[in-house]
């Protein structure tokens, strides 16, 4: 039994085009793992690769060089997928098909006998919010967050180990991806890997533990959000600085603010954090607070995006 | 096992799908104005054997012996349904077998546990079911209609509908191909109808023959023949079944069958080395 849910090894995709001959590396030899029941999120900007990566991963696109495994398995075996549940981006789901008989043909499709599709329906339509009048009206009625809705229930339908959602939220109010956040923080709770690939950063960084960053097709950075967000600086707030400290403690500050009496100083290292305070206190200058500064998300994900141009 | 369930969803499926857009109750309205026109308009009447009167329209047409006037009638229906039939049926398929190749929606079908072989064969399945459906409906309900009002049951009726389906599952092969090539309900359409219009044609191959110069066009014609599907000879053996007038050569079925099996064997091949 694998300890990784997804591992790719040099996964590679190169689209061709005969005339004009022209070649597209969309994904270069990516190697990844994502661990079992974590929740993993995959970043990246327009047309970095996430969702030609996704698609080797499932098998829609096969890989020109290197290899993807699900829970040990080559994702091209039919049976590696199905502990998977999926939700693609841009999903067109059949609109003559009802919520109800969507669920039903994807649940038959994923393996599941008449009677256990019948009862997992309507506990999955119930959870993921969908009102009792709409599960036998047909898919063409549903509103957009509705489609996002009954579409993650049919990624759940299987009770599968693994789910892969491109853009879960993605026309969904406020409401709304609250409630989907809830349902795969439940997801995660029972030990379902969780891998999103999604533009919304505060939404992975609300709920993944790891993220990964594409950028050119390439694995630019990984990690676990904890670690990519920390570590950046130190902070120390202080009051009544004389002014010959303040003029000292600047020059060696990263960043400097001042309000009320109030300086807030912002040091890259813990040394010259520990200096600044042995300097603030043999001035007998009060300090309030001492906190290591943290990136967002979003400021981690310019960073590599911009470095890597 | 998840193949009989799989199958039976995916044929299910295409039924869902052949009723949303119309497909079935469009056959189904044609079908059963053609039984009621045989059931209301022609009225005849028989006595000893034979034929005291015939009217359509009220009008009396002229009688001949019952038996042979039924296998005409009924070769004029099984021609209808091989042709205008099989040309409606193959523009109600197209769609229905492109359609699956939609983006948005293949990846999540190909993201299920069934095999790329398994989704284009039960989509092929349930596209033949549909329009096999609606020609049981229409030869086996025509067929008891002139048994009961004539007396004549003959088989060769009920039989020359296996060949139709047979052809339309020829002609369905070569749709799931150009599907898989280039996404196309249009190309599929026109491919295939112009293969409709051009078979009857390479069917005269001897008379065409005689008017080319060149040996080489000659030559391309024979090659045209004997490659194509045989939809017009295999006509000849529909009327020939009918009429009860035996079959003078097979190999226009055999033929026909090797295209069906390359076209479906390659649209399997490309589909599964395809990327979505």
């Amino acid at each position: 039994m694998s300890d990784f849910a997804i591992e790719t090894e040099d996964l590679t995709k190169i689209f061709q085009s005969r005339w004009p001959k022209r070649e597209l590396k969309a994904v270069d030899a990516i190697s990844l793992q994502v661990r079992r029941g974590v929740a993993f999120g995959l970043l990246g900007p327009n047309g970095a690769g996430k969702t030609t990566f996704v698609k080797m991963l499932l098998s829609c696109a096969h890989p020109t060089s290197g290899r993807a495994k699900i829970f040990g398995r080559d994702s091209r075996e039919t049976g590696a997928r199905r502990p998977v549940g999926y939700l693609p981006e841009n999903h067109r789901f059949p609109t003559y098909m009802t919520g109800w008989g969507m669920l039903d043909f994807y649940g038959a499709l994923s393996g599941m006998d008449a009677p256990s599709r019948h009862r997992r329906i309507p506990e999955l339509l119930e959870l993921t919010g969908l009102d009792e009048r709409a599960w036998h009206l047909r898919l063409g009625k549903y509103s957009k967050g509705m489609l996002q809705r009954v579409g993650l229930a049919q990624a759940l339908m299987h009770s599968p180990e693994l789910l892969v959602l491109d853009e879960p939220s993605d026309g969904v109010d406020p409401v709304g991806r609250k409630h989907i956040r809830d349902v795969l923080r439940r997801m995660e709770e029972r030990g379902v890997t969780v891998f999103l690939n999604s533009h919304l950063l505060q939404e992975v960084e609300l709920f993944c533990s790891e993220v990964a960053i594409i950028q050119k097709g390439k694995l630019a950075l990984t990690g676990t959000v904890e670690e990519l967000t920390s570590g950046s600086g130190y902070r120390i707030e202080s009051e009544h600085v004389p002014e010959r400290l303040e003029t000292e403690l600047r020059s060696r500050a990263r960043a400097v603010a001042a309000s009320n009496g109030s300086l807030q100083l912002t040091f890259a290292t813990r040394e010259q954090a520990n200096e600044a305070i042995d300097l603030l206190r043999s001035n007998q200058c009060a300090i309030e607070s001492m906190q290591r500064t943290r990136s967002t998300l979003e400021e981690v994900f310019m960073r590599t995006v911009e470095g890597s141009k | 096992m998840n193949g009989p369930i799989a199958t039976l969803a995916l044929i299910h499926d295409t039924f869902r799908e052949a009723f949303a857009r119309r497909v079935i109750w469009g056959f189904f309205g044609c079908c059963t104005i053609l039984l009621l026109f045989l059931l209301f308009i022609m009225r005849i009447d028989v006595v000893a054997g034979s034929l005291a009167a015939v009217t359509i329209f009220g009008k009396s047409m002229p009688t001949t012996d019952v038996q042979n006037l039924v296998r005409q009638a009924q070769s004029v229906i099984a021609m209808i349904l091989y042709f205008a039939g099989m040309a409606l049926a193959v523009f109600a398929s197209a769609g229905m077998i492109s359609a699956v190749f939609e983006p948005g929606r293949i990846e999540l079908l190909l993201s299920k546990p069934v095999s790329r072989t398994h989704l284009l064969l039960g989509r092929y399945a349930g596209n033949l079911l549909v329009v096999t459906a609606n020609i049981l409906y229409l030869v086996l309900g025509s067929w008891l209609i002139f048994g009961v009002k004539t007396g004549v049951w003959g088989a060769g009726f009920v039989l020359s509908s296996l060949f139709t389906i047979f052809i339309f599952a020829v002609l369905l092969a070569l749709i799931a191909l150009i599907g898989v090539l280039w996404e196309s309900a249009a190309v599929a359409i026109m491919i295939t109808w112009a293969i409709l219009i051009i078979t009857p044609i390479l069917a005269q191959r001897s008379t065409i023959e005689r008017l080319l110069s060149s040996e080489w066009s000659r030559d391309v014609v024979r090659v045209l023949y004997y490659a194509l599907p045989k939809t017009s000879d295999i006509s000849v053996i529909v009327r020939d079944l009918i009429l009860g007038q035996p079959v003078q050569s097979w190999m226009p079925v055999w033929s026909t069958a090797v295209f069906g099996a390359i076209a479906l064997a390659l649209a399997l091949w490309r589909f599964e080395r395809r990327s979505f």
